[in-house]
């Protein structure tokens, strides 16, 4: 309920008012697109193919004359549910990886930090697009590829604050007093390092958002007929010069999430006035 | 102050002199973007490849070229003769030929390059030659194991470009791609797969044949040959000047490009076809009643009118309209029936549910549904996908490279369905894509047939004259159209466009597309 209300409190600056209002309209879109689209995303017309933005089809119809806001609308579902599964494995994963580096240290600890460090040292891009040279195309894919990509800067993160964590007070006297190695991580450190991973989280999924885009508009991501909005972009440059539209508002519609996704981020980070923390890593 | 000013002028001189020769040497520098079909293609080596580019034809000589009306005439070879029963050809080469190594051409190339082709697979273009006997040093005699009136129309493709026996030998395997050597009108200087050629100029080059005005050496120094799959970014590129010309012009854009000032858009006769091949080895597929479905369940009428404005010809047999082989009873040819298609999926067990779908056993008839990237080939492949499901055929699109999608059919995988395209003018395609010795690739349908195969060997081996050619190959292609192995889709013109103010291109094409003999006539401005 705290939570709720601390959440309340972000919306209710400017800053976080627009960018939690264009958040919940996207997150709305993606859960109810089958009954908010006005049209199947997938029913072809050819005849009616790019057709400019009118009243039947508010963003016109894309080269095979399939009414874009409904696609660009299931579009939505695609890519959030990519960015955030994608990251919320991430987030696992690197939350996980990252206490036990940091907690027991060592040997183990040595060879998360040294993997880490090495996938941190390329692009997400890179690796995504490595993996999925290796494990094939599709969205089940993409998933597991841009969490591979994330988790370098999950486990780092969260490693930096269980070190910072381990040595404080609290934390000594239930080892102390006897606690064991799974209670001192999920009970006392890990829900004191959560918030900046959290907000992390956050804004990786803008930029996961923007990876799933790239990758579908290299045709490595959900295949067709099944929109996303890097794919509708990547068809939309054929028609560039004839049916601008096509390219456009897919391009409008990353843009403008990524974008709330960010600004809200940073409302977070100034609410909770964890930008310091942010930067250990 | 005499000195000065003489000085001075002489410097000016020299400073002009060397500007215009440095101009000059821009001006003649020419980039163009290969067609579509041909990104990819992963070597220069003409007698293994089994994709090539058009570049092939500028770096090796052939020893006869095809006229845009299918006539022969002589570029290596100058007189050629055959003995009435077709078993002996006899050829005169040219003489003073050399190589771009140095090394010369004479009857002995000819008799170190044909047995090369054995094993490799491109073998049918020469398995009906027995023996290559040097009569002179510009004399060779093929005797024939049976006759094969497709003789000099094998000899006139790309594939029969010849390489230098010198370099091929030296550079094993890797010929074709390290480097790879002809007597053709251009040197090839690097090649980079699936992105860019470039050739220089053979200042040497004197072998221009009848269907060129030039004999000499190119007008065009260096030609760069870049391999866009992107259809905008190869109109923009051009529009903005970073190519000069485009080998091939996507419908699209055709309109887009004649509205152009400044450009010159020009469409000829189409060699193209797009089909669909069925892999007869995987179910349900293996069910000839499932492969006639999923072939009249593609809309021919409907692509033609609407991916291309109308421009190009439904395809409804596996040869393009211009060949006469392509003339077949009119009850075979493969036209969407929709009705028909839905028909033949209830007799074969496939029912259909309230939504459409279909299933057997529990078994919901999803396929795979093969492309490769490029706009052309992604969207024909989502109309054929769209197609499919009206009949209630699902397919899952699977887009591959350009450049490793054939590795992928030569594994012969489970590919079910795949949206491809030949260019090609001759029947023998058939026998390409169709021979049981050739299952995964190019024989992508994996079809084996007892009666196709002998239909298949007598029309490659058993025709004596051109029109008996053409009967045992209308036979074998009537044969393929009954075994519903593929579906015809689509026969696009051929359209080509370049930049007004930087070339000047021949008028008329002496050939079925725009190869060797107008490059050498391509003026630079």
């Amino acid at each position: 309920m705290s939570a709720l209300r601390f959440l309340w409190g972000v919306a209710r600056t400017p800053r976080g008012a627009v960018s939690a209002a264009v958040l919940v309209l996207v997150i709305l879109c993606a859960l109810f697109a089958p009954w908010l689209a006005p049209y199947d995303y997938a029913i072809q017309n050819l005849p009616g193919a790019n057709t400019s933005p009118n009243a039947a089809h508010w963003m016109g119809t894309d080269e095979f004359g399939r009414d874009l806001m409904s696609r660009i609308i299931h579009g939505a579902r695609t890519s959030l549910s990519v960015a955030i599964t994608a990251i919320g494995i991430s987030v696992v994963a690197g939350m996980t990886l990252g206490a036990m580096a940091g907690y027991f240290g060592g040997i183990f600890d040595r060879v998360v930090t040294a993997v880490v460090d090495l996938t941190w040292s390329f692009p997400e891009i890179l690796i995504a697009l490595l993996l999925i040279a290796i494990i094939g195309t599709g969205t089940e894919s993409i998933i597991i590829a841009i969490a591979i990509a994330y988790l370098a800067q999950f486990t780092r993160l969260t490693r930096a604050q269980v070190m910072a964590l381990r040595s404080e007070t609290y934390v000594e006297a239930t080892v102390n007093l006897g606690a064991g190695h799974a209670h001192v991580i999920f009970r006392h450190l890990l829900p004191n390092a959560i918030t900046p991973v959290i907000v992390a989280g956050m804004l990786a999924t803008g930029d996961a958002i923007i990876l799933e885009a790239t990758l579908g508009f290299f045709g490595l991501g959900a295949q067709p007929p099944t929109p996303s909005w890097g794919a509708m972009m990547s068809s939309g440059t054929a028609q560039i010069f004839i049916a601008p539209w096509i390219i456009l508002f897919p391009g409008a519609a990353i843009a403008v999430t990524v974008i709330a996704i960010n600004l809200f981020g940073d409302a977070l980070i100034d609410a909770l006035d964890i930008r310091n923390r942010l930067r250990e890593v | 102050m005499k000195i000065f000013a003489r000085r001075l002028l002489a410097g000016a001189l020299l400073s002009s002199t060397f500007l215009m020769s440095g101009f000059a040497a821009v001006a003649q520098d020419v980039t163009m973007v290969l067609p579509a079909r041909e990104v990819g293609a992963p070597t220069y080596d003409p007698i293994r490849g089994t994709k090539l580019n058009v570049a092939t034809t500028l770096i090796y000589d052939r020893m006869m070229l095809q006229d845009a009306d299918q006539s022969f005439h002589g570029q290596l070879a100058t007189e050629w003769s055959v003995t009435e029963d077709g078993m002996e050809w006899v050829f005169k080469l040219r003489p003073g030929v050399s190589f771009h190594d140095g090394e010369p051409f004479n009857a002995a190339t000819i008799a170190w390059w044909i047995p090369k082709f054995a094993g490799t697979e491109n073998a049918f273009m020469t398995e009906a030659i027995a023996s290559v006997e040097i009569i002179d040093d510009l004399t060779v005699k093929f005797t024939m194991k049976n006759p094969d009136p497709n003789l000099l129309s094998n000899m006139a493709t790309t594939f029969m470009g010849v390489p230098s026996p010198k370099a091929y030998d030296a550079m094993g395997d890797g010929y074709g791609v390290t480097g790879a050597v002809g007597t053709g009108p251009f040197k090839l200087e690097s090649f980079t797969v699936g992105q860019e050629t470039v050739l220089v100029r053979n200042d040497a080059y004197t072998s221009g044949s009848a269907l060129s005005e030039n004999k000499g050496p190119a007008h065009i120094a260096r030609l760069t040959f870049r391999e866009i799959a992107d259809d905008s970014t190869a109109f923009l590129e051009l529009k903005t000047g970073g190519v000069d010309m485009l080998l091939s012009v996507p419908a699209d854009f055709r309109t887009t490009m004649e509205a152009e000032a400044g450009l010159t858009v020009v469409t000829m006769p189409g060699r193209e076809l797009f089909y669909m091949p069925i892999n007869t080895t995987v179910a349900p597929f293996d069910d000839i009643k499932v492969r006639q479905a999923a072939a009249l369940a593609v809309n021919q009428p409907e692509i033609l009118a609407n991916l291309y404005g109308g421009i190009g010809a439904v395809a409804d047999t596996f040869l393009t309209a211009a060949l006469l082989e392509g003339k077949v009873k009119d009850e075979l040819r493969i036209s969407y029936d929709p009705d028909r298609a839905k028909a033949l999926l209830d007799e074969a067990g496939w029912v259909a549910a309230a939504d459409g779908t279909r299933s057997k056993d529990g078994t919901p008839m999803t396929v795979k549904l093969w492309t490769q990237n490029g706009t052309e080939f992604r969207r024909i492949t989502e109309v054929i996908q769209a197609q499919l499901a009206a009949v209630g055929i699902t397919a899952e699109i699977t887009v591959l490279d350009p450049a490793s999608i054939n590795d992928e059919y030569k594994k012969m995988t489970e590919h079910q369905l795949a949206v491809r395209s030949y260019s090609y003018e001759n029947a023998d395609i058939l026998d390409w894509f169709f021979s049981a010795e050739r299952l995964g690739y190019p024989n992508v349908s994996m079809w084996t047939d007892a009666v196709a195969e002998e239909l298949r060997i007598k029309a490659m081996t058993g025709s004596r004259t051109w029109d008996e050619r053409v009967v045992n190959f209308t036979a074998y292609h009537e044969y393929v159209l009954t075994q519903f192995v593929f579906a015809p889709i689509y026969q696009p013109v051929q359209s080509y466009a370049f930049t007004t103010d930087a070339l000047m291109v021949p008028e008329v094409i002496r050939s079925t597309r725009v190869q060797s003999q107008t490059f050498l006539d391509i003026m630079v401005k």
